[in-house]
């Protein structure tokens, strides 16, 4: 059994080294903190999606749906597609992690968040299996505590923002830009115009299931014209 | 379902999708087609979620009040394509929505 004792030195590396992955989050946890004041739902409550599931824009997007009062199995479903991407990023670190001890193989992904994600593919190729664990968890620790703090902060302040602040209009601005990032060839450029306008056309659906059959409808013309367009230049992570 | 066991349940399902294959071990790939075909659930999820809002359901009643959130897309638009910044994008349309309102 190989070691894994605590490795202090790795872990607070881990630490500093997501720092600047981990600042731009503020702000979307702040934004997200303020939509869960201003959504009517019971805050704390609302708030323990932060430490339940760990991951912004899924949760943005079902406070939004539970906002609407849309059904549970839209929300849920909306958050499995989201975080669908999670999928690619647990077969990418399989490997690095198949030698890891139990423990860190049940810690391990609930702490997979993208930027955890990002920094712990861009370790060098020669850093040694105790030290990439503690590293990794040590980056973790970091941006649960930022987003732990930040969308506390959001759901606290909430109050004092005036609606004349149209504060809410962030949330499309953030999903805008998200878009923006995530389209990187193409068939990117299909899936968000079909997902955008069937969404458009479905507002009124049930449930809000409008959304659901945007993001549906999206990865399939998509998925038909990475095929059709060919060649597809690596997703950024 | 309560407002808690719906996060709770989002919870799992989240974890459950991080943990997979890590848990699971080499015993399970991923078909090409559904790899590929997750590279288009971030583009058009994040386009069916943003698309509505920003028309904000009323978009053929007043346009010309829809005028300063237009523009301050736009201006995020601009930005994040530059800059792929979440940060910088949302500060540019947040100030530009806020400057045009204060102004007019």
């Amino acid at each position: 059994m190989a070691d894994f004792s605590f490795d202090r030195h790795a872990f607070w590396a881990g630490f500093r080294d997501i720092f600047p992955l981990a600042v731009p989050g503020i702000p979307f946890g702040f934004v997200l903190g303020v939509v869960i004041a201003e959504s009517g739902l019971d805050r704390f409550v609302a708030w323990l999606s932060s430490p339940i599931v760990l991951a912004g824009a899924s949760q943005l997007a079902a406070i939004e749906l539970l906002a609407e009062s849309a059904g549970a199995a839209v929300v849920l479903v909306t958050v499995a597609f989201i975080n669908s991407r999670h999928l690619m990023y647990s077969a990418v670190l399989r490997p690095t992690f198949s030698n890891f001890p139990k423990w860190f193989k049940i810690i391990g992904p609930y702490l997979l968040i993208d930027q955890a994600f990002a920094l712990a593919i861009t370790q060098p190729d020669d850093t040694d299996d105790r030290a990439r664990m503690w590293h990794y968890l040590g980056s973790g620790a970091l941006v649960w505590l930022v987003w732990m703090a930040s969308t506390g902060m959001g759901v606290v302040v909430g109050d004092i923002i005036e609606p004349e602040w149209q504060l809410g209009f962030a949330v499309p601005l953030l999903f805008g830009g998200l878009m923006i990032i995530s389209i990187t060839n193409r068939a990117g450029i299909v899936a968000a115009v079909v997902g955008a306008v069937v969404a458009v056309l479905g507002a009124n659906l049930p449930q809000g299931s409008g959304v659901l059959l945007a993001i549906v409808l999206g990865v399939v013309a998509g998925g038909i014209a990475d095929t059709r367009l060919g060649a597809t230049p690596e997703a950024a992570p | 379902m309560s407002l808690f066991l719906t996060i709770l349940a989002a919870g799992v399902i989240t974890y459950v999708t991080r943990a997979s294959l890590i848990v699971v071990g080499d015993r399970v790939t991923l078909p090409g087609q559904v790899e590929r075909a997750l590279k288009y659930v971030a583009p058009a999820a994040f386009a069916a979620i943003a698309a509505p809002a920003l028309l904000g359901g009323d978009q053929f009643a007043a346009f010309g009040d829809d005028i300063p959130r237009i523009v301050a897309v736009l201006l995020a638009g601009v930005v994040i394509a530059k800059t792929q910044s979440v940060p910088l994008s949302l500060f540019t349309g947040m100030s530009a929505l806020w400057l045009i309102l204060w102004v007019s």
